[in-house]
């Protein structure tokens, strides 16, 4: 049985995922069919490519149905709270490179760290009757990261789009979101905390553990990691 | 379980209420009183119109809502009987609880003293003879941290962390290092000058070029206050005294009959004075004295208690045999938690559960009436 490889779907995540193994020497073929999602791949034997979405290639990564994939850490630790028992991460891939990151207004000159963002968190309630919000799609980084840091008093509104607008909304005090350059930041005065990141997140070339006892899983890992 | 519903029964015949609780509770009241980390450790659904339940993890927090949502006259103590449902990342995820919670008496110490004594009782009708019981009490931790001078932000931030003992060692290495919270030059001179009614006016100006909401978020005012007080923190530094104190007072950890001698040599010693709080210590320990207690099966330890922020005073667990990891039983007041789940007055409170799984097989052998 051939091992499964997942690329994404679209946009420019795919086009540089397909430059990797090309210079691995393991060319990807693109379905002749716009609507198909298979492709193949030449150089190596045993794979078989499945065009998929970023966060599809993450959720099943983790669930063991396909073998290897690429697709932003980000998404995989943003799925489950331990990922590392579920995937290997093989390599970064130097590119899709973003960070998640906690974004305050800057108008909280106050808060620079996490430790003041603790001050304030834990004192919110007294202050204004309601705990500390925070808008993100990233539950599961937002709550081990807070963890981490000792803080617990805080609540998480799941936020789908333009969450940097949540504060200037009224519909949260701070933001976790992902940021590559920090300009919507700055563009709605929001600030990034000095131990405020979470993960420096960028595409990674991701084993499934049970499939790390494949053969040409081995192989095309050993190949796209010598080649970068 | 029909040990349990037993005890349970026999509570009710001394004089509790039965509370009845669902097992499928309203989600948002644990969260907001413990945090979104909670909601890792809980089991959380939902119904056809988006309602967030859960499955209750304990019972306290329900039978206060069901107390302040009839309007039930205080004093009064209820008893629960039933299993709660956490995760666990290994093992089991449902566990049988029996406990009491005693709302509304005013005479915290007899309060306490009678929640102890329940505690023990029960235990002695379930045939577990051979425990031991650890007490701590918040109330003194706060009463030091506020006479050795700490500067606020720290008072606060030391409370945070008590009993955390983790926690509570790095913040005391923080503060033997310097006693910085943060640096004053990452502030702009506007904070550093110190007028809070220019700060809060800087603060209004940026908030309004972020149209953040005037209303419903931090203040302008207590933004500009906190962070004048960051500025002056800085020039903080914490005397080798205090620090010395805070040290040698969260070592304290003695049989409970020597507590009040030992925070009394501690004030002598420290030239600390714990106040009022060590006068309730002692008045709560002299009831203590007088009931049926073995107390060389209790002792106090001053570092011991929970971080929630709706605990207050009194907090203790009870061990069985030799273990000091997995309490059989844990209790303490929370004189905070009904006002934060809305009621209109204080309800000064306090309660424990027992948590039947972790009580060893002795169960039933000597049960007595």
């Amino acid at each position: 049985m051939s091992a499964i490889l997942t690329l994404p779907s679209k946009g420019r995540l795919k086009e540089q995922a397909i430059e990797i193994f090309s210079n691995a020497g393991m060319p990807i073929e693109l379905p002749e069919d716009d609507r198909s999602y298979a492709g193949k791949i030449s150089g190596i034997k045993g794979i078989e490519v499945v065009f998929m979405s970023a966060s599809e290639i993450a959720r099943e990564l983790i669930a063991g149905s396909i073998h290897l994939g690429v697709t932003g850490e980000d998404l995989v630790r943003e799925t489950v709270a331990r990922p590392d028992e579920a995937v290997e991460f093989i390599t970064h891939l130097g590119f899709g490179g973003a960070d998640v990151i906690i974004g305050v207004p800057e108008a909280w000159v106050d808060v620079n760290t996490m430790a003041d963002l603790d001050d304030v968190a834990s004192s919110f309630r007294s202050h204004y009757g309601r705990r500390l919000r925070i808008a993100t799609k990233y539950w599961q980084l937002t709550q081990n990261f807070f963890a981490d840091h000792g803080i617990a008093t805080y609540r998480i509104v799941e936020s789908l789009g333009a969450t940097e607008g949540a504060p200037a909304a009224g519909q949260a005090d701070i933001i976790v979101d992902i940021t590559s350059t920090g300009s919507t930041l700055r563009a709605n005065q929001l600030k990034i905390l000095r131990d405020g990141v979470i993960l420096k997140s960028e595409a990674n070339l991701i084993a499934s553990r049970p499939a790390l006892e494949n053969e040409a899983v081995q192989e095309l890992c050993a190949r796209v990691k010598a080649s970068l | 379980m029909e040990q349990a519903q037993a005890l349970h029964k026999w509570f009710v015949e001394r004089g509790c209420a039965a509370a009845d609780v669902d097992v499928l509770q309203p989600a948002d009241p644990f969260l907001e009183t413990a945090g979104e980390d909670l909601r890792r450790r809980i089991f959380i659904t939902s119904n056809g119109v988006g309602d967030m339940l859960c499955l209750r993890p304990e019972f306290t927090i329900p039978t206060c809502l069901h107390h302040i949502k009839h309007s039930i006259q205080t004093p009064c103590r209820y008893s629960y009987v039933g299993t709660v449902f956490r995760q666990h990342r290994n093992g089991k995820n449902e566990f049988l609880q029996v406990g009491i919670e005693d709302l509304g008496n005013h005479d915290a110490s007899k309060a306490d003293v009678q929640s102890l004594s329940d505690a023990h009782a029960a235990l002695a009708k379930l045939g577990v003879d051979n425990h031991h019981t650890v007490l701590g009490d918040r109330t003194l931790f706060a009463s030091l941290v506020s006479a050795i001078g700490l500067p606020k932000g720290w008072q606060v931030r030391l409370l945070r962390c008590f009993g955390e003992a983790d926690q509570m060692q790095a913040a005391l290495d923080k503060l033997k290092q310097n006693g910085v919270i943060a640096s004053a030059n990452e502030m702009p001179e506007w904070v550093v000058a110190g007028d809070l009614d220019l700060a809060e006016a800087e603060v209004s100006k940026l908030m309004s070029i972020a149209n953040l909401p005037e209303q419903g978020g931090r203040t302008a005012r207590e933004i500009a206050a906190r962070a004048i007080e960051k500025a002056e923190l800085d020039a903080t530094r914490l005397e080798g005294d205090a620090l010395a104190a805070l040290e040698k007072f969260l070592e304290i950890d003695v049989p409970v009959k020597d507590a009040v001698a030992a925070l009394t040599a501690f004030e002598t010693d420290t030239h600390i004075d714990l106040g009022q709080a060590r006068a309730d210590f002692a008045k709560r320990y002299k009831l203590l004295a007088q009931a049926d207690f073995d107390l060389s099966t209790i002792s106090y330890r001053a570092s011991f208690g929970r971080r929630l922020d709706y605990y207050t005073g009194l907090f203790f667990e009870i061990y069985q045999d030799n273990d000091a990891q997995n309490s059989i039983v844990g209790g303490g007041r929370y004189d905070h938690l009904l006002s934060m789940l809305g009621a209109e007055v204080d309800i000064p409170a306090i309660g424990f559960s027992i948590d039947f799984d972790r009580i060893k097989a002795k169960i039933g052998k000597g049960a007595k009436s």
